[in-house]
């Protein structure tokens, strides 16, 4: 956010009119990302008309679930030999035994790593000021918009003309 | 039934019925949240007289478990050859109890099974603090508890290793892999509803509502994000449940005590799991949504659909019951017999029938829609699965311990005050970290309800209005 | 060093048993057993590691006594060996079935998996009482409550004697080494010794025709051999 830039926000009602406020919004040569809808339900993706994240969360996962088949091998498979003691009638390593280690701790990694892999995703925690309306949880659509003062006059319009309910600065809230 | 409701169907008499379906009902945004947010703030005289209540039974049940600890195991009833007793027993119950969460909200979020939606957060926080408890049983059933962490694999100054070999270990990595997912799978779908909590309360409320809910604001990059990673989870989590109980039943299967070393010990506990846990589950909702004044989120249509599961789940336990028993009591092996005729005609019998009863009759219950949808029925049939499920736990521990190889050596089992102490510790301690749960955490999960509001219309069919789902997940 | 480690076993002859108990005293004596009292012996919690299990036969007035000593079998397919999560029972190389007691932190899995069920817990806290804690062996651990403990084949006795035989440069001869049961046994009963050297007198008793291995169909492979007692057993 460069210093010169104007923040809005905007609330809406309906779903339909986000999604046709965001393509105006787009024609008036204002990018996706300089935009940010917030709801306080998962609307599909797609629905309101824009480009879809790319997100590396299965790649964090899937390296997550290798660390973990090879913590559960080494400590199945590997520490018997470390320090050998002999129990009855067993080999050292057994298939059972190491299977059920190593799937547990498989397991516990795709968990750990999904939860860790997706609050890095979204940047969180991040407690700091951010542009917010409390509105959003009560089921208003809010589009967050940065664009060059400029513009200032037609995002107005374009806003308006999509029946948004309130338009005005966003509160910086300490989440 | 307001006017304008009525003016929505117009011409139809089955309006007030779409009434009585909780995604259809016309409320708005924050009506709804307020409906969630209001009672958790209602805390009358009898909500504290029961949390100190409970509070004073853990106090004691932490007595008896400190007098455990410093006179020894022997002051529970537990002896030679009942190695293991009621803590074992309940042990196992708990873990049993936690299955239902994961079943309601990850299978049917797979399933996307709607009526799902307002109950899954209670579901979930139930398998948490099930396991809680169940956790807690390990530890004190240990003779030396202060050494438990000589079953933690870390390299200690001998570079000695646990034995991998043992389901001891199992058991051990297996619970809390399915602590720290159940936990995890909570707190993720817990985000928004915190966030939304954050922005409507006050004081203390906000100040820990703010910091649980990391900063977020319900962007469109954080719902993708998050739908992601419920989807990872509700897939990941499905076999994890599936073995916690599987490995809790090898406890008992790997050794070679008569009817213990069973083949069908693991899916026939994950079975009874399911069937406890979801009859646990019934019976809470019904006593939540009592005391916290919830009837608007859980409706009949909920505990009828939780009742045909519970149904459901109830035969299928009959069911993999008698695979195990017919095979055993036609082999007619000696210890094996003698094991059979202790419970069906000995000094187990009373034990057996009350076992049996009480999760056969809630089947019979259960048919009928009417059990299904009343409130108090319900809870009696579900009550009863759980008093026959802990039975059964008993049974299968106890039981199958006081008989063996060599008949010098058989022996009888009771529990002392130390046991019956512990174990009501953990029920009210459950009790007691479920009620304060209800009280500082939306216990309806309001996002997914609206996010099922989002996926709902009323569509025509010849005369009929039918309500319908978008495909929209 | 032998070139093969030897298999320690013990022959119990139910033949010459009298049911005397004897063997359990000394046991009780040579490891330092505690004793628990009449209660808790009632409530099965008796710690003493060789049973005489006495079982009945036939019918009053036809009836007869059977003497059965029973201690740890020293299994070499033990159940109760996989099943400790920190080792604290495990198979060393001469196959005894060892407990380490410093391990032991009380899971009670060994006691449940084991079918002899000779495992034994000390359920509170060991007490003895003057002047039994004058005869306290030194070269056997006091147990503490919470663990398990078991018939060690008086592994003590086993090492001290396979010291001093190397010492001297040479094998433990045959019946040097006797655990305090075997010691004791008046009508010698019990007979120790080691079962890879086929001129000990285990290994010949051993080929008895009267042998049997205690539930022998569990597969188990125990390490106490059972002569099959006769009519002498009234």
């Amino acid at each position: 956010m460069s210093e010169n830039e104007i923040s809005l926000v905007a609330l809406f009602e309906k779903s339909t009119d986000t999604a046709k406020a965001i393509d105006d919004l787009h024609t008036l040569g204002i990018p996706d990302d300089r935009m940010v809808v917030m709801t306080d339900v998962p609307y599909p993706e797609q629905a309101l008309g824009r480009t879809r994240e790319w997100s590396s969360l299965p790649y964090i996962v899937l390296a997550g679930a290798i660390v973990g088949l090879l913590i559960g091998l080494f400590l199945s498979a590997i520490t018997p030999h470390l320090y050998r003691l002999d129990v009855g009638g067993h080999p050292p390593v057994g298939f059972p035994p190491a299977a059920v280690i190593t799937f547990v701790f498989t397991m516990m990694a795709i968990i750990v790593s999904t939860f860790l892999g997706v609050l890095w995703e979204m940047d969180f925690p991040s407690f700091g000021p951010a542009p917010y309306h409390k509105a959003v949880t009560d089921g208003q659509l809010a589009i967050l918009i940065e664009f060059s003062p400029d513009l200032d006059d037609k995002v107005n319009q374009v806003l308006k003309a999509n029946q948004a309910d309130y338009i005005g600065e966003p509160e910086m809230i300490s989440l | 039934m307001s006017e304008s409701e009525v003016l929505a169907y117009p011409e139809d008499s089955s309006a007030a019925e779409f009434e009585d379906r909780l995604l259809l009902a016309e409320r708005t945004s924050s009506e709804i949240n307020q409906a969630v947010l209001q009672p958790m703030f209602r805390t009358s005289w009898k909500f504290w007289a029961l949390v100190i209540f409970l509070s004073l039974l853990v106090l004691w049940g932490l007595f008896a478990w400190g007098y455990l600890i410093y006179w020894g195991m022997g002051t529970a009833g537990i002896n030679r050859p009942v190695y293991w007793g009621f803590f074992i027993a309940t042990f196992v119950f708990w873990v049993g109890i936690s299955h239902a969460g994961t079943m309601i909200s990850a299978v049917l979020r797979l399933l996307k099974a709607d009526w799902r939606r307002p109950i899954t957060r209670g579901a979930e926080a139930m398998t948490a603090f099930a396991l809680m408890m169940a956790g807690l049983f390990p530890f004190i059933h240990l003779g030396r508890v202060w050494k438990f962490y000589w079953m933690l694999p870390y390299p200690n100054n001998r570079l000695m290793w646990p034995n991998f070999q043992s389901p001891l270990m199992w058991d051990m990595v297996a619970i809390f892999t399915y602590f720290i997912g159940s936990t995890l799978y909570l707190y993720l779908a817990l985000i928004p509803d915190l966030a939304m909590a954050r922005d409507h309360t006050g004081k203390w409320r906000q100040k820990l509502y703010r910091v649980l809910s990391l900063g977020w604001r319900g962007t469109e990059a954080e719902w993708h994000k998050l739908h992601r990673a419920l989807s990872i989870f509700s897939v990941a989590i499905i076999p994890i449940f599936l073995s916690v109980h599987s490995i809790v039943s090898w406890d008992f299967a790997v050794t070679i005590q008569p009817r213990w070393h069973s083949t069908i010990f693991a899916p026939y506990f994950v079975v009874g799991a399911i069937y406890s846990g979801l009859a646990a589950l019934a019976c809470i909702l019904v006593i939540v949504r009592k005391g916290m004044q919830l009837q608007e989120f859980l409706r009949s249509e909920h505990f009828d659909a939780l009742g045909k599961l519970v149904l459901v789940a109830g035969m299928a336990w009959v069911y993999f019951w008698f695979a195990g028993f017919i095979v055993e009591w036609y082999g007619n092996e000696p210890v094996t017999r003698e094991l059979i005729h202790e419970e069906v005609a000995g000094s187990l019998a009373p034990l057996f029938y009350l076992q049996m009863s009480a999760n056969l009759i809630p089947i019979v219950m259960l048919i009928f829609k009417k059990v299904r949808t009343t409130p108090w029925l319900l809870l009696v049939a579900t009550l009863l699965v759980n008093v026959g499920m802990f039975t059964e736990r008993v049974l299968i521990v106890v039981g199958n311990l006081q008989r063996n190889f060599m008949p010098f050596n058989w022996g009888e089992y009771s529990p002392t005050w130390v046991e019956v102490s512990i174990v009501v510790m953990t029920f009210a301690g459950f009790a007691l970290l479920y009620t304060i749960f209800s009280r500082i955490f939306p216990y309806v999960p309001v996002w997914e309800i609206k996010e099922g509001r989002l996926r709902y219309t009323v569509r025509r069919i010849g005369r009929l209005l039918v309500p319908t789902a978008a495909e929209i997940e | 060093m032998a070139e093969i480690e030897p298999r320690w076993v013990l022959i119990v002859d139910l033949d010459r048993c009298t049911g005397c108990q004897a063997c359990v005293v000394a046991c009780q004596a040579e490891n330092n057993v505690p004793t628990v009292g009449e209660h808790e012996t009632i409530e099965g919690r008796w710690l003493h590691w060789i049973h005489i299990e006495r079982y009945w036969e036939g019918e009053y007035p036809n009836i007869k006594a059977r003497f059965m000593p029973v201690m740890c079998q020293q299994c070499t397919a033990a159940p109760c060996e996989p099943v400790c999560p920190v080792f604290a029972t495990y198979h060393t190389p001469e196959g005894l079935n060892a407990q380490i007691y410093n391990r032991c932190i009380g899971t009670r899995f060994c006691g449940s998996a084991c079918p002899y069920k000779t495992r034994t817990y000390n359920w509170l806290r060991p007490e003895f009482p003057e002047p039994l804690h004058e005869q306290l062996n030194p070269d056997v651990t006091v147990r503490s409550r919470g663990l398990i403990e078991k018939c060690t084949f008086c592994v003590q006795r086993i090492r001290r004697i396979e010291i001093e035989a190397h010492a001297q440069g040479r094998e433990p001869v045959d019946g040097e080494i006797q655990p305090a049961c075997v010691q004791t046994c008046p009508p010698d009963a019990l007979v120790f010794g080691d079962l890879n050297d086929p001129s000990s007198r285990v290994s010949q008793l051993a080929t008895s025709h009267r042998s049997f291995k205690l539930l022998g169909e569990l597969g188990t492979d125990p390490g106490v051999i059972y002569l099959k007692g006769g009519e002498t057993n009234v």
